[in-house]
This record gives C-alpha cells, sequence and structure tokens, in this order.
C-alpha cells in the first residue's frame, strides 16, 4: 500500500512538473505554507541558510537563476552575459522598465550598488569577490564585471537564492543589516511578525519575464494574492497540521511520516533525490590530517546500513556513490570504486595498521538538531569500531556544533548534510578555508581547471576529475542520496518540487 | 508588616542581581554564537568573525558585562540580534498568548483541583477519593508534550475542532486567538490540576481532624459551612503557595507546550532565542522571568501575612 501510494506521490509530481499549464489556472486566494522555523533574517545576502532564500526568493530577484535543468537563465538580466575571448570580461544587458516595490525603476546603479554589496557581505559574493576586479555601469542598462582570471562559477553564484546577488535600490545598498526589503519580486513583503507570520502580497507593479515556464526561470505568474510563511518548528506538529490539511504547503516533514500524511488531508510531495548527508573529515590536524586514516575510515564505513538507520526504509534513500545523481549532469560513477555499499572492514584494518594508528579516539562532532545526523553517527561509530577505531562520539546541539567545526583541535569528522547544489563550486569541500580545510595540490589542480572552463560540457568531464581527487584523497564522505517530503493542500497546484520550493506560478483550484 | 515587606524586596534585589550575573555568564560560557547561526550553515570563518565585531561580542567579557548593567540601570535591556527591536519590545509582542494561557489553564486546573481535592479529602478512603488520588497520580506522570499532541490528534486532526498550531494569521480577532489557546490551555490545566488536587487534599486533611473542626461540628454547623467557611479557610495557605507558583511557572512560558502548540509566547520565544544564541534576549527574557517568579512569591507572602495574622517574617 505505501509502495502504491509513493507511486502515486512521485508520478503526481512528474505530472505537476512537466504539465503545469494543463490545468485552469484562477487568479486570487491566499496560502499559508508551514516552514521550519523563523528565519534568521530577511536578508538574503546575509545568509546562506536555505529558510531565509524559501522566502526572500519571492521578494527579491537576482540577475539570473536557474532553469529545470539546473543551468543558469535570465531574471533580471536579458539575457545571458557575453564573454570576453579571454574570459576575463563579462557584458550583462539589464531588462529595462523593471519597477523596484516602491515603484522606483531599476537602473545598472542600482545593479553595481547591490552587486558590490554582495562581494562585500554575502559569504558566496565574497567568493566572487576575489576574482571580481570591477562592477561598473557601462549604460542605463548593460552592466560589466571585469575578472583576474577567467571564473566559470560566477554565473551559478549569481543566480543562487543563499548568500544571494539580489537587485536591490542603489540607495538602500548601503544598509548592513538591511532594513527595507525593497525587491523586484512578484510579492512584497507586508507585514512579519517573528514567530507568527511573514505575510507577502502581489506586487502590482511586477513585470514578468515571460515565456514558458522553466524550473525558476520564465514565466513568474502571480495567481496568488497572498503568501503566509508560518513557522512550526516542532516536526511533530508539522505531521499534525499537514494531516489536518490546516496549511496549504507543509515544508520538511520527516520522512517516516510518509503514510500518515498519505491518510490525511493533504497530499505528499517527495523529492527524489533531495540531498546528500556527508562525514566532513578534518584534513589539518588530529588523526584524519594523516591520509591513510582518511582512507581506513573510507574503507569502514557502510553506507547502506547507515543510511537504512538514517531514514528507515528504501523508498526514502538510494545507495549512490556519485557526488551528483544521475539527473545531474555531474552525475559520473567514474573513481568511485573505494565506496563499499556494505563496508570493507579488512581493507580497513589493513589501512588503520599502515596508518600506524596509536588507539587515540576518532572525534565525530554531530548534533541531533537533526536526528538522520545522530542515526548515521551511531552506525558508523559500530564500524569504526569494528575495523579498530576508538570512537568519541561529540553529540552537541546545532548552534554548538556550527562553532566549533570552525576549530581544528576539537573534531575529526563533522557530520552535516546538503541538497545537490546546482554548481558543484558551491559546495563547502571545494573550498580550502571550509571546515576540513581541504587544500591540496592535486585538489587545486582539479578545482581551477573546473573553474576556469566556461563550455557546459568540458565542464561536466573536468568535474570527473575533481571527483576523482576527491574519493582518492576523502577530504568528505559522501553517504548516500536522501529524499525529502512535504505535503500539500490537494487545492493547490502549480509548484514545482524543490529544494527550495516556490509559490509564483502555484494556483488554488477551488 | 511594613518592615517584612523591607525584608523581603531587599532580598528581593540580591536574588535578581544574582540572576543577572549568573544568566550573563551562562550564555556566554556556553559554545554556539548567534553570528554562525544568523550567518548560515556555508558561512567562512572570516564573515563569522566580522560579524560577531559588528554585533559588539569580540568585546572581552567584563567589558560586556558593565556595559549590559549600564543598560539595564537605565533601563535599557539591549536590542534582540534576530529580531531588530528592544528585548522589552520583543517579550511585549509575546506578552498576550502567554498572560491569556496562564489565566486559562490556572483557572481550568484550579476548578478541577479545588472541588476535588477537597470531596477526596472529606470522603477519605472511599472510592472517589482513591480514583481522584489515582488520576491525580497518572495526570502528574503524563509529559505535557505528549498530552498536547494527543489532544492536537483527537481535537484538531480527527475532529477539526482547533487549528493544529499558531496563533491566527494577519487580522485575527481576539476571538479567533483565544480558540488557538483553548487545546494548550486544556493540557496544562489537567496536568497543574494534579498537583494543586494533592495539596489540597493533604492540606484539608490536616485541618479536617482539628479541635476547632470538631467544635464547629459539635455547635451543630452544617457540613457545607464546616468544610468551606472553616477547613477550607485554614488549608488555603499551603494551596496558594502551590497556585502562585503554577502561576509563575506558567507565565515564564508553559515552554514546551508553547512549542508544541507553535504560539508565539514567552516560553516559546524563550527556546528560539536559546537555539540562536540571541544573547540580549535571553539575556532579558530570563531577568523578566525571574523577576515574575520572585514577584509572585513576594506576593505570596504578603498574602500569607493577611489569611493568617500570626505569620511573622
Amino acid at each position: 500500500m505505501k509502495r502504491i501510494a509513493l507511486a502515486v506521490a512521485t508520478t503526481a509530481v512528474a505530472l505537476i512538473s512537466t504539465d503545469t499549464l494543463a490545468y485552469a489556472q484562477t487568479n486570487g486566494g491566499i496560502i499559508d505554507v508551514a516552514t521550519i522555523g523563523e528565519p534568521p533574517t530577511l536578508d538574503p545576502m546575509a545568509s546562506t541558510a536555505d529558510l531565509v532564500g524559501i522566502i526572500t526568493q519571492h521578494m527579491f530577484e537576482t540577475l539570473y537563476t536557474f532553469d529545470a535543468k539546473w543551468g543558469p537563465t535570465p531574471l533580471l538580466a536579458a539575457a545571458l552575459p557575453t564573454v570576453s575571448e579571454d574570459g576575463m570580461t563579462l557584458t550583462i544587458p539589464l531588462r529595462t522598465g523593471i519597477k523596484f516595490h516602491d515603484d522606483s525603476v531599476m537602473t545598472a546603479a542600482d545593479v553595481v550598488a547591490s552587486l558590490e554589496r554582495w562581494i562585500k557581505i554575502a559569504t558566496r559574493g565574497k567568493q566572487a569577490g576575489e576574482v571580481i576586479t570591477g562592477i561598473t555601469a557601462t549604460d542605463d542598462s548593460t552592466v560589466t564585471i571585469t575578472l583576474s582570471k577567467p571564473f566559470a562559477p560566477l554565473l551559478a553564484l549569481l543566480s543562487l537564492n543563499n548568500a544571494a546577488a539580489i537587485i536591490i535600490p542603489a540607495a538602500n545598498a548601503a544598509q548592513d543589516p538591511l532594513t527595507s526589503f525593497i525587491g523586484t519580486g512578484p510579492y512584497k513583503l507586508k507585514e512579519r511578525l517573528p514567530d507568527q507570520y511573514i505575510q507577502l502580497v502581489r506586487f502590482d507593479g511586477y513585470q514578468s519575464l515571460g515565456g514558458e515556464i522553466d524550473g525558476y526561470g520564465g514565466a513568474r505568474n502571480q495567481y496568488l494574492d497572498e503568501i503566509r510563511f508560518v513557522p512550526v518548528p516542532d516536526p511533530n506538529t508539522r505531521i499534525g497540521a499537514a494531516m489536518a490539511g490546516q496549511y496549504d504547503y507543509v515544508d520538511q516533514l520527516p520522512v517516516e511520516a510518509f503514510q500518515q500524511i498519505t491518510d490525511g488531508a493533504t497530499e505528499p510531495v517527495v523529492l527524489a533525490p533531495f540531498g546528500w548527508p556527508v562525514f566532513m573529515m578534518n584534513t589539518k590536524e588530529g588523526l584524519n590530517a594523516d591520509i591513510r586514516v582518511r582512507k581506513a575510515i573510507q574503507a569502514a564505513l557502510a553506507p547502506e546500513d547507515m543510511m537504512l538507520a538514517a531514514f528507515g526504509s528504501e523508498d526514502f534513500f538510494s545507495i549512490d556513490a556519485a557526488w551528483y545523481p544521475d539527473s545531474f549532469s555531474w552525475h559520473s560513477e567514474v573513481g568511485t570504486e573505494a565506496y563499499k555499499p556494505l563496508g570493507d572492514t579488512e581493507t580497513a584494518k589493513a589501512l588503520l595498521a599502515e596508518a600506524g594508528y596509536d588507539g587515540s579516539p576518532l572525534r565525530i562532532l554531530t548534533s541531533r538538531q537533526y536526528e538522520f545526523h545522530y542515526k548515521m553517527a551511531l552506525v558508523a561509530q559500530a564500524y569504526l569500531e569494528a575495523a579498530g577505531f576508538k570512537v568519541q562520539l561529540d553529540v552537541v546541539e546545532w548552534a554548538t556544533l556550527t562553532t566549533n567545526r570552525a576549530d581544528p583541535a576539537l573534531w575529526d569528522i563533522y557530520i552535516t548534510h546538503s541538497p545537490f547544489l546546482p554548481e558543484p563550486s558551491l559546495m563547502g569541500i571545494m573550498s580550502d578555508t571550509s571546515p576540513g580545510w581541504w587544500a591540496t595540490d592535486a585538489k587545486h589542480a582539479a578545482v581551477e581547471a573546473f573553474n576556469a572552463e566556461s563550455d557546459p560540457a568540458k565542464r561536466a568531464e573536468l568535474f570527473v576529475e575533481v571527483q576523482k581527487v576527491i574519493y582518492d584523497e576523502v577530504p568528505g564522505y559522501k553517504v548516500g542520496n536522501f529524499n525529502a517530503l512535504a505535503a500539500q493542500n490537494p487545492a493547490l497546484d502549480g509548484v514545482t518540487p524543490s529544494p527550495w520550493p516556490y509559490f509564483w506560478n502555484a494556483y488554488l483550484t477551488e | 508588616m511594613i518592615r517584612s515587606a523591607f525584608n523581603r524586596i531587599f532580598g528581593m534585589l540580591i536574588v535578581m542581581a544574582l540572576v543577572v550575573t549568573i544568566v550573563f555568564v551562562i550564555v556566554r560560557v556556553t559554545p554556539g554564537d548567534p553570528a554562525a547561526v544568523m550567518l548560515g550553515p556555508d558561512a567562512t570563518a572570516a564573515d563569522i568573525a566580522s560579524l560577531r565585531q559588528r554585533l559588539g561580542l569580540d568585546a572581552s567579557i567584563p567589558q560586556q558585562f558593565l556595559s549590559y548593567i549600564g543598560g539595564i540601570l537605565r533601563g535599557d535591556f539591549g536590542q534582540s540580534i534576530f529580531l531588530n527591536m528592544p528585548v522589552t519590545d520583543a517579550l511585549w509582542q509575546r506578552a498576550e498568548p502567554t498572560f491569556f494561557l496562564t489565566v486559562f489553564s490556572l483557572t481550568i486546573a484550579t476548578l478541577i483541583a479545588l472541588p476535588v481535592g477537597v470531596l477526596s479529602a472529606y470522603w477519605r478512603g472511599s472510592a472517589f477519593d482513591q480514583a481522584a488520588t489515582t488520576l491525580a497520580m497518572f495526570a502528574a506522570s503524563i509529559p505535557s508534550f505528549w498530552l498536547g499532541l494527543i489532544f492536537m490528534q483527537f481535537f484538531a486532526v480527527k475532529l477539526g475542532w482547533f487549528d493544529t498550531s499558531g496563533y491566527g494569521g494577519p487580522g485575527a480577532s481576539f476571538g479567533e486567538r483565544m480558540h488557538h489557546l483553548v487545546l494548550p490551555a486544556v493540557t496544562l490545566g489537567l496536568i497543574s490540576s494534579a498537583l494543586i488536587t494533592r495539596f489540597t487534599r493533604a492540606s484539608m486533611l490536616d485541618v479536617l481532624n482539628d479541635d476547632y473542626v470538631r467544635t464547629a461540628r459539635s455547635k451543630g454547623m452544617s457540613e457545607w459551612r464546616v468544610v468551606v467557611k472553616h477547613a477550607l479557610k485554614n488549608a488555603l495557605i499551603p494551596i496558594l503557595t502551590v497556585i502562585g507558583l503554577t502561576a509563575a511557572l506558567l507565565i515564564s512560558g508553559a515552554i514546551v507546550t508553547e512549542t508544541v502548540f507553535g504560539l508565539p509566547g514567552v516560553g516559546s520565544l524563550i527556546v528560539s532565542a536559546v537555539l540562536r544564541r540571541d544573547y540580549p534576549l535571553i539575556q532579558g527574557a530570563l531577568l523578566v522571568v525571574a523577576g515574575l517568579y520572585v514577584l509572585v512569591n513576594f506576593i505570596i507572602d504578603m498574602l500569607y501575612l493577611i489569611v493568617d495574622p500570626r505569620v511573622r517574617y
């Protein structure tokens, strides 16, 4: 029964995503969206948190966004940038007549001021800022970005909705923290009562790009009058709310609640696959500074059992060594031989002996904020101990983890997860400064070649090299792919399942 | 009585000073910091350090403490880092659901506990007494989140009489907001009634055997007058204490219940402030809560003086 229901949910999702326009859309209506909590800020430049991106992408827009195949596509820009021969100058044409929520018209000066704010305060902007040497307004509707070296990930960084390169009026660009939430998005902020609701209403001056709907790109229709984001932090309460049908969309439900949701007043929405859990290795200090120890860990871990413990049923995860699933152009199985679904204790023992392991504890830093992290840690502990490791689980709450992981003296492995990011350069492991501090010559060679190439097909080939180095040097261990579960009102249509759900193009049928 | 009150107030001030200091130190020595939470999972160490500097968290702890104390003395509890508003405004915004939740649950608890406790004591050893004592024990052992979820399943999910969570959307009327408080109030009321019932019963048993009760009966007074006018009035002191402490507990935020029902009250504010390491808000909220506790205790102590003139401090 559960499998049939799951198949129906997944098929429905496929139908919704491919045939959104098959139903008659009606204007009007208010939807309530239950989120996992109150966002730490409404300034999408200031945070990399997904929750911030999910809400603010309705209020603010970027020059580019992602199409259904996760390729960059224009949003406030009129076209993809023209790139000079040497790859160091990008000329971006802007759409004209775009209005901000305060009815002022967007100009190249606003774009320059916004991008300058982005490279100054946003985590991803700073990353781009390392290679950006100038941002200038060539004329009223053209902006030119000059670089110190070719940097292919720039377009993806400009398209992302967290630590986002949003365009705001130049007059507000000096605000830090942002206090005027004026964007160009299809919905504008009406009222925010923290921990109670964030009320967004239709922006009448909005100009949709038009054309076919294509992922986050293409037409953005404003069928709904209002979207209200309501924080419901307790997962059990979100399950209850989904069963009762109190909200039109309930985000991030525990996958084990699938049957309850199916039996309730809303319909389950499964996003398969959603992302990956990863064990990040501290390559800078301690046991894992020795690559042989990291390789022993890679051999010892049994992802199949870890994922089963974490997600309860094979319906909600898959065992996949590739860093990207086959729905992405980055997918490749090459170089992943070291990933053993059932673990390889004997090889692990041999590698550990070779490393001259002295029995000092391997410290795994984790949290119960995400119960699946903790469950994976428990299974990993058993397999690591079988291979001869002495394991110390440091279970702390999430805020402590985010602080402690920044100190290389405090941990050997920390557990985190991420949705599949459209551009591999956005993964923490690609940066030398992200906790784990992986910085080797082999990495730099592979990553720099990947970042310098602009041709998408060649980049996919170059990512295979990056993946090979990851498996070779084990700066992190990707455990598998897992699915996400949400629930939606049967009368709500036009929502495309996504890691960052959005509600322009959504409408109520009753 | 005035002298007693002054003594009490002096003691209160010392307690508050200790609370301010202890809370300040505890939140600072707890790992985790607001900058990391605000910037999100992919923030770099350099980003976090620069935000810490902007928030003034890079100053030494004694420096931060002095500026905090200076603020309190001027009536400034600081600015919430995440809500971007003064701490007092944030607390004031959350006062309504917590206040009414307290009033409703305390009313429910008292309406159940007083008659049941009195009758249990009066019919000591009877089937009623045994049933009431067992039920009270049972209610006292139920975790509030569990009872809340059970009520939610039945009354909200199955019957659809109430919303599962929240406090009403934009423009919700007073009545709609109060409707959201029914399930949490019943949950808390039932659980709180257990303790008050047990205290009422025990306290009544003490006085029902006293000489003056026998004297009252021998004078031919009606049982109602004997029990309510003579016995209950004298049994009230410990009962008042328990009711007062329950009220203080509820005002300080029925933390778990508010979280389960998604109520934007003081309890859930404290929880989210702790999870986000919003230092000024944690400090301000705990200071207010401790202040309320101390105040309720003070009021109870003063009530003792009125109810029982023999009491001296």
